[in-house]
């Protein structure tokens, strides 16, 4: 058959109508549009059996009861408990996060040995029983040595069974340097064991659900401060019952926009403003002078140790601290302190809180005694809507087992941050000491749910610190900054995979445990590490062995805990109702066996925190935090980097938030880059004008900046620690420091 | 049909959120994306291309230091009634892939039928509407928590806050199951409802005199964005503040929330 | 070379400068079909658009090639309809032009929506009370009637006319081209209407948004007859660089000046109509929602008063004085200017009914979002533009397009 152009031109026009008007075109169309509707790489969910199981989320001390929803055996959402006692079905952003931490590829999924330098990354894989012996073998030597007292151990993990665990370890091992994480809580513990006669190891207690005027010198108390939920459930109820906050700080922080009032004063005067409404509640008269007279001392006048009467904390108070006096050092109109103070005495339950921000940091001992001298002026003690000591819950029922000789030596070595206890961890003294490797050399750290690499300050001195440490042991899960440059990790299973107790959380109103469940079998070859210091012990063997006797965690546990395993293993969590806090009138362990205002040991002044840096730095950078923030031994999960605001991180750049006004006078916009110098460090940000912040005063927020974890935080921001420095507070040794001195220049 | 269209007897699902309470903590918006799949990417600081069917707001009242104020307000989708159900965005979807559903007054989404044509976001003045730039991916495993009543949405449709409606059909179900006439207040709220750790927020039967939000919404205090607009959300707002409850909508200068009504 | 296929009695220039033409345009097209390649496959992300932006540049250059290629319903509506003859010796011209627009619409729309290869549920899950479902059905008709009417031309290629099918299908096709120019103007009054709609339905978005009367059919009237008025200055323009490019006068003085009369005088009623449009919006719609026209013009980078002044005044009533004048009209550097005037006027237009609407804040507590286009954007908004070159110049060299041609360029 002879093809010319126009049969050909004809078939193909055949061809054509008859495709289209067979079924193939009209099928393969709805076949395309199914198959975008099931794009084999958008993951579909397994569906399966749907369950419940309760817990407690320990990822900050705050202890809410957590319900996971599991669908099968993975874990889909993570809720508020409804009954929990702490948090009452809400939760936070960090909680709701927590399957992403479960889950997250970046986790120390078993035990590992550095195998390159230091921090380069380099691992090998290793058995858990190469990876005991290997730690008890070091740590073998060095009893053999006679170093046992040269090891030093970290928690993060608060006041539960497996910090005692560790420190009971430690102690029977020899050694005297047991580190908490060092807080707000210790100088709350402080003040009250100073001035109420409370032991160290009481937890303080506040009724806040019954104050009606809460005066906050500077206490994110929306921002992460205490225990995070409960706090946001009392505000709500704040609200309802006409509670007025009062908020002290020169930053318009979440908790100042929702406080009664916001009253800026100048950063680290605070101590002279309690001092200075201490002053106009004395002098008119505003003060319950029946409980000032019946059940303290030191008020009137105070005895010292020849003998001789000094002036009493009324006549400190009166002299130095007038309303104008505290004007000048604080900035606020004298009428208004006046008035601040009338308040503060109108109200039917006052009190006076203390601790900047989510209260990371001890802060000045002067501040939080002058502080907690306006609760004591207010007979806030001991009462209804006040503040008290709850005792530890009793569960040291553990055997008693005497030290060898080795240990009994050991732990009697002075401590390396030169505390006489481990009660209150000066912990920002450990750099320097290991620095100067006096009084002795470290020689191996351990490491437990905790990040002190990226958490303390002075980030520089605490790299260089932990260069000089031969030895440092991870137990965490997470390939944090610290986890990333030791010599061996150890991992402990994550929160939501282990059963232990939560502590009592903080500024909580009843001694409340909780019980964290092991919600999910292991994920990875990871292992409890209370069971891995058990198996140490006994890779240690002798008494070491001994004082840990336990076939595993869960059986120290059940000992620890004792006849409260049950109610807590049903409900998930125990509450001591019957610690109904006493009426004021409770015998005292304070010298004088009343409530002291000052003693011949100390009397609540005003000496400001000496700030680092010259006149050559013109600013003052003063760190904040902020929910959508974590900033301790957890990381922010991609989830709560997701929702954080595009002025406090934009790509990888952190913001700074900076008075129009002052940023102007600098010639700098909102978003350009600057370089930003103090004298501890130097960081490049970017410029977030903020009205909302005291000219002259700089913030930046904590928990960014991070080196490690993984792709979804490493690498954005500033790490605020290294641009700041400890200051020791010379009362408690602790860190004191709230800010540092501070200067930008266009980078 | 009349009284259908007028929701009648029928549920019309609404939030009350008091902006007193709210202390912009951010917890509404991850336990949103917790129960709902949202992915999520390595920089999310690009706020115009990250999805948040929750989004909270910073306000400002604009007065320099120190007489400023801020207030938070939590977003989520209106759920627009329109008016009779003529929410902005569902007349406007060419493939009826956004429905006003007259049975509970949820403004609903088909993932699968919606061919990303982007209408809807254009005529929704809240920015309440998120499109899918990019392929949602999960870290290796962490897929494992992905919620199976909630399908993942794929790269190129247009996805929005749901009420949670999983949740209804769960709650649907278990009363059905127990042979319950109708489901209760509690038998259905909203992922974030339950989360806010502040308790700001109240989700209910805006017509149902025994729900909450029915007596919460007709406080003096309460207002909705933009409601001269005529978009009728069902997303009330409480504020004792004046300058937060001018800041829900537009206004002139010789006009204020009270004088409009 | 391809001598067979030129029409008869013009002379077209050596096929090597030919390919070198299309060669040059190729490049530039398939830069453009890169693009597009990775806004398929990749996604939007290619792109700036954002979740307020959700419309943007390629909208934008829908509604503007649609307005421009207007020039072809509304041209075949006075040739075929009102029965103004001289027009045959553009509207040749104003079908292609028009052809180029529309096809380059629909290519964008599939460009732009996320899900392309489901695109056709618009037809299938049809909603009826969308204007984006009325644009669809009636684009797509009028892109069928469209190619109907470009057909014929092409059938009148000299090779092909020697096929007798083809060349009596030509024939026939050429006797019920009215019908299809009458089928093309219905169509045309309800899409062009219609994306006047899209805007103006958004009663969420007050800057487009317009009540009542001032929505229907003011808007859709609005759309529709600025579209009739600027459509024929861009195919005069578009003659007049085709003229330019080739050296040739194409199309007689008095055709020109025929349908750049009645635009002008288009233009007139539309820009009154416009203006009492936007003084009612100003003075009533938009302070019924608490905005004052200044809202919609300050507080922001790029939107202020210039753009309304550019679109109405610059654009419409300067290019439309022009052209209803005498001297105007027949002076080639006026003309020439009220066209390229116009053009910037309509596409402005358009301009500030997609992307201003996306820009302006809604809430109170809602910042301007400014925005620009990627690589991506811009590269397939201009492929259009080199498609529309290429074919252009297939169709000039090898269809007899301007009738006048041979007369006005006689061979020796």
């Amino acid at each position: 058959m002879k093809i010319d152009r126009r049969s050909f031109l004809s078939l193909g026009i055949g061809v054509a109508a008859g495709t289209a008007f067979s079924p193939l075109p009209w099928k393969l169309m709805d076949d395309v549009s199914i198959w975008t509707q099931n794009w084999p790489w958008t993951p579909v969910p397994a569906k399966g059996e749907s369950t419940w199981v309760n817990s407690v989320c320990t990822l900050c001390p705050g202890s809410c009861g957590i319900s996971v929803r599991k669908v099968d055996d993975r874990g889909v959402k993570i809720e508020g408990m409804k009954d929990h006692p702490v948090n009452q079905g809400g939760i936070c952003s960090l909680g709701l996060a927590g399957l992403q931490l479960l889950y997250s590829p970046d986790r120390v999924k078993t035990p590992l040995k550095r195998a390159g330098k230091r921090g380069e990354g380099k691992w090998v894989s290793i058995s858990w029983d190469q990876a005991i012996s290997e730690v008890a073998g070091k740590l073998k030597e060095l009893i053999t040595g006679g170093q046992a007292h040269t090891v030093a151990g970290i928690t993060g993990g608060g006041p539960n069974t497996l910090s005692r665990l560790f420190k009971r370890f430690l102690t029977a091992y020899g050694s005297p340097n047991f580190f908490n994480i060092p807080s707000i809580d210790d100088s709350y513990r402080l003040a009250l064991q100073m001035m109420n006669g409370a032991t160290p190891d009481a937890t303080v207690g506040l009724d806040l659900e019954n104050t009606d005027f809460i005066l906050s010198f500077g206490c994110g108390l929306l921002d992460g401060w205490g225990s995070p939920v409960h706090m946001f459930k009392t505000n709500t109820a704040w609200r309802k019952t006409q509670a007025r906050v009062i908020q002290i700080e020169p930053r318009l922080s979440r908790t100042a926009a929702k406080a009664y009032q916001w009253i800026p004063i100048t950063p680290g005067s605070e101590g002279a403003l309690a001092l200075g409404i201490a002053n106009v509640l004395i002098t008119e008269s505003l003060y319950r002078k029946d409980f000032v007279d019946n059940y303290t001392s030191g008020f009137e006048g105070v005895v010292n140790a020849s003998g001789e009467l000094q002036k009493g904390f009324k006549q400190h108070v009166l002299d130095n601290f007038s309303p104008k006096a505290v004007s000048e050092l604080t900035g606020l109109d004298p009428a208004a302190i006046t008035l601040l103070a009338r308040e503060f005495a109108k109200a039917k339950a006052p009190i006076a809180l203390f601790g900047r921000g989510q209260g990371k940091l001890p802060g000045s001992m002067d501040e939080a005694l002058a502080i907690h001298a306006l609760n004591m002026l207010m007979g806030a003690i001991n009462q209804k809507g006040g503040i008290y000591a709850l005792p530890t819950p009793d569960s040291q029922t553990w055997p008693v087992v005497p030290p060898d000789a080795v240990a009994d030596s050991g732990v009697k070595e002075p401590r390396l941050d030169g505390a006489s206890s481990d009660a209150y961890s000066r912990l920002n003294q450990l750099p320097p000491a290991v620095l100067s490797g006096k009084p002795y050399p470290l020689n191996a750290l351990l490491v437990m749910e905790a990040n002190p690499l990226y958490t303390m300050s002075n980030s520089k001195a605490v790299q260089e610190a932990f260069d000089k440490i031969p030895l440092v042991v991870s137990f965490s899960s997470f390939m944090d900054e610290t986890a990333q440059n030791s010599d061996l990790i150890l991992p402990n299973h994550i929160y939501l995979e282990r059963q232990e107790d939560a502590p009592l959380p903080a500024g909580f109103s009843k001694p409340v445990i909780s019980l964290s469940k092991a919600v999910f079998k292991p994920l990875h070859n990871t292992q409890h590490a209370g069971d891995t210091l058990i198996l140490l012990a006994k890779g240690l063997g002798g008494s070491v062995a001994e004082t840990l006797p336990w076939k595993d965690f869960e059986a120290c546990l059940k000992q620890a805990m004792g006849d409260k395993m049950e109610p807590l293993q049903k409900t998930g969590y125990w509450v001591n109702t019957g610690a109904v806090f006493p009426d004021g009138k409770t015998t005292f362990t304070t010298p004088s066996g009343k409530f002291e205002f000052a003693s011949s040991a100390f009397c609540p002044g005003f000496t400001p925190v000496k700030i680092e840096g010259d006149a050559s730095y013109p600013l003052l950078l003063i760190p904040y935090d902020t929910m959508r923030l974590a900033s301790g031994y957890a990381a922010n999960p991609p989830f709560d980097t997701k929702i954080l605001e595009e002025t406090i991180l934009l790509h990888q750049d952190g913001l700074i938030e900076i008075n129009p006004k002052t940023a102007q006078s600098m010639g700098l916009s909102e978003n350009d880059r600057v370089l930003l110098q103090t004298p501890r460090g130097q960081a490049n940000v970017l410029i977030h004008l903020e009205e909302g912040i005291m000219p002259g005063v700089i913030a930046l927020p904590r928990g960014l900046g991070h080196t490690a974890y993984d792709a979804y935080i490493a690498g954005k921001g500033v790490n605020l620690n290294g641009l700041t420095g400890p200051v020791a507070d010379p009362i408690s040794g602790l860190d004191a420091a709230w800010g540092i001195k501070a200067k930008l220049s266009k980078a | 049909m009349k009284a259908e269209e007028n929701h009648g007897n029928t549920k019309k699902f609404g939030m009350v959120i008091d902006l007193d309470v709210c202390t912009g903590c951010g917890s509404c918006m991850v336990a949103c994306m917790a129960e709902n799949n949202v992915p999520f990417r390595k920089d999310e600081s690009d706020k115009l291309k990250s999805i948040t069917w929750m989004r909270v707001y910073k306000l400002s009242n604009g007065k320099p230091y120190p007489e400023t104020d801020i207030c938070y307000l939590p977003r989520p989708c209106q759920h627009c009634e329109g008016h009779e159900g003529h929410s902005p965005c569902v007349s406007v979807c060419p493939a009826t892939a956004t429905d006003y559903d007259m049975q509970t007054g949820i403004v609903s989404q088909i993932y699968t039928r919606c061919f990303g044509c982007r209408y809807c976001m254009a005529a929704c003045p809240y920015h309440a509407r998120y499109f899918n730039w990019y392929d949602p991916v999960w870290p290796k495993g962490m897929e494992k928590y992905l919620n199976p009543d909630v399908s993942v949405r794929m790269r190129g449709v247009v996805e929005k806050c749901s009420f949670c409606i999983q949740r209804y059909q769960a709650a649907k179900n278990r009363a059905f199951m127990e042979g319950k006439a109708d489901i209760e207040e509690g038998d259905y709220q909203t992922a974030c409802t339950q989360a806010c750790p502040a308790g700001a927020i109240t989700f209910g039967d805006l017509n149902n005199p025994a729900h909450a939000v029915y007596k919460l919404k007709k406080q003096p205090n309460a207002f909705r964005l933009l409601e001269r607009l005529g978009t009728n959300p069902k997303i009330y707002y409480l504020s004792s503040r004046e300058w937060v409850r001018r800041a829900g909508d537009n206004y002139l200068k010789n006009e204020g929330p009270a004088k409009i009504g | 070379m391809d001598s067979a296929f030129i029409p008869n009695g013009v002379r077209r220039c050596a096929p090597g400068k030919f390919l070198v033409v299309l060669a040059v345009a190729g490049a530039v097209l398939l830069w453009g079909v890169y693009a597009m390649l990775l806004c398929w496959f990749k996604g939007l992300n290619q792109t700036n658009m954002n979740n307020n932006y959700g419309f943007a540049l390629w909208i934008w250059a829908d509604l503007a090639v649609i307005a421009l290629g207007g020039g072809a319903f509304f041209t075949g509506f006075l040739r075929y309809i009102i029965g103004k003859d001289e027009l045959k010796n553009i509207v040749n011209y104003a079908v292609l032009i028009g052809f180029i627009c529309y096809s380059s619409a629909l290519l964008i729309l599939a460009i732009d929506i996320g899900q392309p290869l489901r695109g056709w549920f618009i037809f299938w899950h049809a909603n009826v009370h969308s204007m984006l479902t009325e644009v669809a059905f009636c684009l797509s008709c009028y892109f069928g009637v469209l190619t109907i009417e470009y057909i014929p031309l092409i059938l009148e290629n000299r090779g092909i006319d020697r096929v007798p099918f083809l060349h009596h299908l030509g024939h026939n096709m050429h006797d019920i081209m009215a019908v299809f120019a009458a089928t093309g103007a219905f169509l045309s009054f309800f899409h062009q209407g219609s994306l006047g709609g899209v805007a103006g339905v958004l009663f969420g978005r007050p800057f487009s948004y317009r009540e009542g009367f001032f929505i229907w059919p003011w808007t859709f009237f609005l759309f529709t007859w600025s579209a009739a008025a600027y459509g024929p200055c861009f195919t005069l323009l578009i003659t007049k660089i085709t003229e330019a490019v080739t050296g040739k006068k194409l199309v007689k003085d008095n055709v020109v000046e025929l349908l750049a009369k009645i635009s002008g005088w288009m233009m007139v009623t539309y820009i009154i109509a416009k203006i009492v449009d936007t003084l009612y919006w100003a003075n009533v719609t938009a302070p019924s929602k608490g905005l004052t026209l200044m809202d919609f013009y300050s507080h922001n980078a790029f939107y202020g008063v210039w753009i309304l002044i550019l679109e109405i005044v610059i654009g419409g009533i300067i290019p439309a004085a022009i052209l209803i004048t005498d001297k105007g009209r027949k002076s080639p550097a006026a003309r020439t200017t009220a066209f390229v005037l116009a053009v910037i006027g309509v596409c402005v237009n358009r301009w500030v009914m997609v992307l201003q609407v996306m820009a302006a804040p809604v809430m109170t507590f809602d910042k301007w979002a400014l925005y620009y286009p990627s690589w991506q954007e811009v590269a397939t908004t201009i492929l259009p533009v080199a498609y529309g070159v290429i074919l252009i110049a297939i169709s000039y060299r090898y269809l007899p397009i301007f009738p006048q041609e041979p007369e006005l360029n006689p061979i020796d």
